[in-house]
């Protein structure tokens, strides 16, 4: 009985002694791998998909690889309804070794605007979920996660339309001229058609032109759209039928009053 | 009366002997945990807070329990403490690891650990020392019974 006893006793000590010498490396390990996170790109590119970019340095100088080193983000609205997600992994980061990881998450423009024309006119505050998650000496997983606030700047905001001034143009017909005004708080240019229809305190139709806007990224837009409006027809109250025909901005529709 | 005070004498060092044995294998675990504290694990405490205390209650309880099985060695209470200690370290362990998943939050930063590897190694090790302390014990009652024969020649 004694010899198994032993054997059980140099046993256990040797995997005891692994065990504590591995767990106690790895923790020390942890401290020497650092992380560092680039700064945050958004684009909007040619077929309307935003891109939000996060790039990470990951330099690994402990004494074990690191295993599967994700990056997930999840952004949601203020209502907490999804948005866009993604995850980033990178397979292992060696000992000794600087790895950069690039994180992108994409959203359709198109589909987002669609979903709440509101983002065209009014900022938001959109709750980001991240999570960075990794196998410490590829056997530990290990996850840190955090929720930030993302401003979600407007392309349209405070997008108004003033009060008509008309002149005569002949006998027949007014020149109404009305200023337009916007302030674009997206991270992206904007660039878009308008069709502004105009209604007399009737209700008819009066006007009806085709304008182009555009204003670079946090800049302010000023200026003015004409109607040709028939005389007998023009009124001092009436609305205003604002549509954006240029995609991703296309399901914007407002009305706007006058007088 | 000689041979009384000869066997009160020879008991007396006995008790002394474990005594002093106990103690030093109790003083032997703290200075190793002391310096496995000091070299690795103080930079960690900062980062997790109930690290410290974690560790002292177990190592406090841990070498108690040493202290008591050297005390009784010799005696079948010896293996008894033997495997309460495994017992110990597994449920203590379990309690404390939060079965296995330690998470720390601070401020807005959620830090999640996933130890059931190595809670599982733990485990096993732990009832690879039970197993001992039951052979042990039962070792020890068989000898005590019947006490091992010289082999023949």
């Amino acid at each position: 009985m004694r010899v198994p006893i032993r054997m059980i006793s140099v046993a256990t000590t040797v995997f005891w002694i692994f065990l504590i010498v591995f767990a106690v490396t790895a923790v020390y390990s942890v401290r020497d791998v650092s992380f560092n996170m680039g700064e945050p790109q958004s684009t909007l590119t040619q077929d309307n998909m935003m891109i939000l970019s996060l790039p990470f340095t990951v330099a690994n100088r402990g004494f074990y690889n690191i295993g599967l080193l994700s990056v997930t983000t999840q952004i949601s609205d203020e209502e907490g309804d999804l948005i866009a997600d993604n995850s980033t992994t990178l397979p292992v980061v060696r000992v000794g070794e600087q790895a950069t990881l690039v994180h992108n998450v994409t959203i359709n423009a198109t589909d987002f605007l669609w979903r709440n024309q509101n983002y065209l006119f009014d900022d938001a505050m959109f709750r980001v979920n991240m999570s960075l998650g990794m196998r410490i000496a590829e056997v530990i997983p290990v996850q840190v996660s955090t929720n930030v606030s993302m401003p979600w700047g407007a392309p349209f905001y405070n997008f108004s339309l003033g009060q008509p001034e008309s002149a005569p143009f002949d006998l027949t017909h007014v020149l109404v001229a009305v200023p337009l005004s916007f302030e674009n708080h997206a991270f992206f240019d904007v660039a878009c058609v308008l069709r502004i229809q105009m209604y007399n305190a009737y209700g008819s139709l009066v006007g009806d032109t085709q304008t182009s806007v555009s204003a670079s990224q946090h800049s302010s837009y000023n200026g003015f759209v004409e109607f040709n409006v028939p005389q007998d027809e023009m009124t001092n109250t009436g609305r205003f039928e604002v549509l954006f025909l240029t995609p991703p901005f296309d399901s914007g529709q407002l009305e706007v009053h006058y007088g | 009366m000689a041979e009384k005070n000869d066997n009160l004498n020879s008991k007396l060092r006995k008790y002394t002997f474990k005594a002093v044995k106990a103690t030093l294998k109790g003083i032997l675990f703290y200075v190793l945990y002391i310096v496995l504290w000091m070299m690795f694990l103080a930079p960690v405490a900062g980062v997790l807070p109930g690290l410290q205390r974690m560790i002292e209650t177990f190592v406090m309880i841990y070498v108690i329990l040493i202290i008591v099985s050297e005390l009784t060695s010799g005696t079948i209470f010896q293996y008894f403490f033997d495997a309460v200690k495994c017992l110990f370290m597994i449920g203590y362990l379990i309690m404390a690891l939060g079965g296995g998943t330690m998470s720390i939050t601070m401020e807005n930063v959620n830090l999640a650990v996933d130890l059931h590897v190595f809670l599982g190694i733990i485990m096993l090790l732990s009832l690879l020392g039970l197993a001992k302390a039951v052979l042990q014990a039962i070792n020890f009652m068989s000898e005590k019974a019947e006490p091992p024969q010289p082999l023949p020649l």
